[in-house]
């Protein structure tokens, strides 16, 4: 009997080594998409599939199980990485070469999809059948960028964030003041501070227009006790208290 | 020899024949040509054209939600057209009786596609589906902390099964693409494989390709397949191991020798890999196989080779141990996790069935549909039902011994135990499940047991309803009606499965307590805000859906108890914080609570703001129950927005 042709699973290895060096040395997410993705969810499978003989009798087959097995060694893997602490990039592309390697390793036991019942079999495309299927992945695409436009663009609420952070850890004596405006149209507003319900600092006619962020530090002194901040932040043209927001600033650390 | 009675048979000869004419429709006669006649190849016409069509179909979905977020009256119109288009045309086509394999196969995967899409579009740039949340948190710790078995305090159940996760980490590393991006690839990809893997199941065990093209229509009519199976959930990757698991196992029914044992091989990595994937459906294989091996054992037919049966019996013990094993290994807590659910479902059917008690959260009633919606599944449900009553004893016919094929002899046969194939007798009997299913949707408790009972039980109606529409419905030569009124019921079951597959599928403004419907801009902007100005791993608490854009968008550390056996429901209903929330607050490990202003604003959907058993059900929250943190000393009000606030409850630790 001939042995198995075995070119496939040399090609297998090759395509995982371009994963890897892609992987290693290159930021770019289009060619790590083209080398990764049939990795991680065909090839890999097919690979083990061939490892362990098993037939199948049509493309579609041989497919679905090798999608199915490339899932597989790829949760085993995750378990494998997880053990040897290599779960990060680097770490799945070797998982990846290492199965390829060891199938091609492994005595083969046969190719069997069998090209008698092949997935589309003898199918003669008109060239108004590739424009169409073409027009129809163009109009597909074009509709999902509709969807994302549809989305950026739905806000259904306007609205002022306004907050205050108590003093960090490394930083005692700061309070830290923010105003950020998701509203239609730049607004005004007068915002004041208190401490322990004492006025402290005022900042008059901000103005702040659509996406923009206000932020400010404010020393505050640091005492025996504890003391709350308050920031009240009023929209001058209507005299209204718009939001307000509070922070405790601890004690001075006993020496 | 004389007659008797001559007298007493002319009287009763109408009777029979009027008990033979009803019976016949639901009798187990195999009429139908169920061999494909149709050559290869494909017609490429049709699928270039169903193609456009389809696309043009998702074109006006788009349109639909678009109109739908801007207000617009004519969203329905351009959604649900849209959704006919996609649906009607390319079902037809498939389940047409002289339709190539290779084309039923390829129109069976361009509308599988087609639906994920329909289903992405909701949310095309983010997740919006509860359990897609749970998952994503788990995958983000994965990524981030390059560990296994992270907590996930939202589900914690979920850090025992972590293959979607592995995966989905897995092709964002390789490729640097987003989780969300790695994710929406590899559903589109399990999709495909899970129409191919039930297509190839049902044409192993039926021997034909338009059978399976039918039965596989037929499972798309599951309330689960449109949304719930394309989520980014562990049932996604788990269902589609399984459906693989069963294809493998069923192809691998007449190999001998060294192919049986590789077969075995392949079964036995993917039964490893589905018990580290999905608690239910892992138990769901095991329950298959089992009952599989306990039919070929029960099988009277001396054909039946020791080698086969031996096979099926390793399978069987492999599907059993190994999710054993590793619920054993991984210490999750399995019974407890589901125990809680199937026992209220079950007390509340029963309740409902005999009159005796129900538990409070069932008079609460059930969200509403349009009524549109709702008659489409109803008439779905019923063309389903006319399916399985002139399918059940035909489906259990076509493996009944060839010799007995006269009456109803072949069920008689099945009776005496003698069938050719014990997956076609399992996968019948699997269908009665489907009325139990929908008694539990029914009810506002069982409804989780029967959507989730769906998945499973769909397997046998996919093949039920297929073989009664081939050997029944359609006939030997399908002309006029029998040409086109089965496939138009199809459509329309196909259709049933869009319809109840969520409450409210067009985007539209923003409703209370309703999951998807809730997730808008401004409250993820805020979870942002969390992430940017606060840090992440902070421990917060809030409503149901904040929380999920917490753990998602803002990465914080969410927890859905204030401290063990505390619910965070307690600490934001009363108008007043009472000592002994106070004191749970103040023992609690607790960073930070939000608080959203606009749940006031309405009741909720889906009748809870905070979790499903809190005890004020269906009670509208009022603006001073939320509020009160203002004046509780060592609570501050670090971030308010006019809608979401945010409280700071560290002071109440000591902490600033």
């Amino acid at each position: 009997m001939a042995s198995p042709d075995k070119r496939d699973l040399l090609g297998a290895c090759m395509w995982a080594g371009a994963t890897v060096a892609a992987v290693a040395v290159s930021d770019s997410t289009l060619l790590r998409a083209v080398l990764g993705l049939p990795m991680a969810l065909l090839i890999s499978g097919h690979v083990v599939l061939r490892a362990i003989g098993v037939r199948t009798t049509s493309l579609s087959e041989h497919l679905a199980y090798s999608i199915g097995a490339s899932l597989a060694v790829t949760i085993v893997g995750g378990f494998v990485l997880n053990a040897i602490s290599a779960l990060a990039p680097l770490g799945w592309a070797f998982w990846y070469l290492a199965v390829a390697i060891a199938a091609r390793l492994l005595p083969a036991r046969g190719n069997d999809v069998s090209p008698a019942r092949a997935w589309l079999g003898p199918l003669r495309i008109q060239p108004w059948q590739a424009a169409a299927v073409a027009l129809a992945m163009l109009v597909a695409t074009g509709a999902y960028a509709l969807a994302i436009h549809d989305q950026a663009a739905d806000r259904q609420f306007r609205y002022t964030e306004f907050w205050m952070l108590p003093p960090a850890k490394g930083d005692p004596g700061q309070l830290v003041v923010g105003v950020h405006s998701a509203e239609a149209q730049a607004g005004t507003y007068d915002l004041e501070i208190t401490l322990d319900g004492k006025p402290f600092a005022v900042f008059r006619s901000l103005t702040i227009a659509p996406g923009d962020t206000w932020v400010r530090k404010v020393s505050v002194p640091i005492l025996a006790t504890q003391q709350q901040a308050e920031a009240r932040l009023y929209r001058p043209a209507d005299n209204k208290l718009y939001r307000r927001v509070s922070a405790l600033v601890p004690e001075a650390e006993a020496r | 020899m004389t007659r008797a009675h001559p007298n007493a048979e002319i009287a009763i000869a109408p009777v029979q024949g009027w008990i033979q004419s009803v019976l016949a429709p639901i009798g187990p006669d195999l009429r139908g040509n169920s061999a494909d006649a149709t050559p290869e190849p494909a017609d490429a016409g049709w699928m270039a054209t169903l193609c456009l069509l389809v696309a043009v179909a998702l074109l006006l979905v788009v349109a639909g939600h678009g109109a739908g977020r801007r207000g617009d009256a004519i969203a329905p119109l351009l959604f649900w057209s849209g959704a006919v288009l996609m649906v009607v045309p390319t079902s037809l086509r498939i389940a047409w009786p002289d339709v190539a394999r290779s084309e039923r196969l390829f129109l069976l995967l361009l509308l599988v596609e087609a639906l994920f899409y329909f289903k992405t579009v909701y949310s095309p740039t983010g997740f919006a589906h509860h359990d897609e949340f749970l998952h994503w948190a788990s995958a983000e710790d994965l990524a981030t902390g390059h560990r296994l078995f992270l907590r996930n305090p939202l589900l914690p159940i979920a850090a025992s099964y972590p293959a979607l996760e592995i995966v989905t980490t897995a092709i964002a590393n390789l490729t640097g693409l987003p989780l969300f991006a790695a994710a929406t690839l590899l559903l589109a990809v399990l999709k495909g494989t899970l129409i191919a893997a039930l297509f190839l199941f049902y044409e192993s065990i039926s021997g034909s390709a338009r059978i399976a093209a039918i039965a596989c229509l037929t499972y798309m009519g599951c309330s689960t397949f449109v949304m719930f199976e394309s989520a980014f959930s562990y049932e996604s990757l788990g269902f589609v191991l399984c459906m693989l698991i069963l294809a493998v196992e069923a192809a691998s029914k007449d190999l001998v020798g060294r192919p049986r044992l590789c077969a075995l091989g392949l079964v036995a990595l993917l039964l490893a890999g589905l018990a580290v994937t999905h608690h239910l459906t892992a138990a769901f294989a095991a329950v298959y196989l089992g009952m599989l091996a306990a039919l070929e054992a029960l099988r009277r037919d001396a054909s039946l080779r020791l080698e086969a049966r031996i096979a099926m019996g390793a399978t069987a013990a492999l599907a059993i141990m190994l999710p054993v094993l590793w619920v054993m290994a991984s210490g999750n807590s399995f019974t407890g996790y589901v125990g809680p659910v199937v026992e209220t479902g079950f007390r509340t059917l029963l309740g409902k069935v005999f009159g005796t008690g129900i538990p409070p959260s069932e008079h609460l009633g059930a969200p509403t549909q349009p009524i549109g919606m709702r008659l489409t599944t109803l008439l779905a449900i019923l063309l389903l039902a006319l399916g399985l009553a002139t399918g059940f004893f035909r489906s259990l016919a076509t493996t009944a011994p060839r010799a007995l094929h006269q009456g109803w002899r072949p069920i008689q046969g099945i009776l005496k135990r003698r069938w050719r194939d014990s997956r076609i007798v399992l996968l019948t009997l699997l269908a009665c499940g489907f009325p139990i299913s929908v008694a539990f949707r029914l009810t506002v408790n069982g409804w989780e047991i029967g959507n989730r009972m769906g998945t499973f039980v769909f397997i046998g109606v996919g093949l039920v309803v297929a073989v009664g529409i081939v050997h029944f419905w359609q006939d030997r030569m399908p002309r006029g009606w029998r040409r086109i009124a089965p496939s138009a019921a199809l459509a329309v079951i196909v259709m049933g499965g869009v319809t109840a597959s969520s409450l409210e599928p067009i985007r539209g403004p923003y409703k209370v307590a309703a999951d998807a419907q809730s997730i808008e801009q401004m409250g993820i902007e805020t979870s942002l805000w969390t992430k940017q100005w606060l840090g992440p791993g902070n421990r917060f608490t809030a409503d149901r859906i904040n929380r999920l854009l917490l753990a998602g968008y803002g990465r914080q550390d969410v927890r859905t108890k204030i401290n063990e056996g505390v619910y965070a429901a307690r600490a934001f209903r009363h108008e007043s914080l009472g000592s002994d929330d106070f004191y749970a607050l103040s023992k609690s490990k607790l960073d930070f609570l939000m608080v959203d202003l606009r749940l006031t604003t309405a009741s909720p959907i889906l009748g809870f703001y905070f979790e499903p058993w809190e005890p004020q059900q269906g009670v509208r929250l009022s603006a001073a129950e939320l509020l009160k943190f203002n004046t509780v000393k060592g609570i501050t009000r670090t971030y308010d927005n006019g809608y979401l606030i945010i409280y700071n409850v560290r002071g109440l630790h000591g902490e600033p």
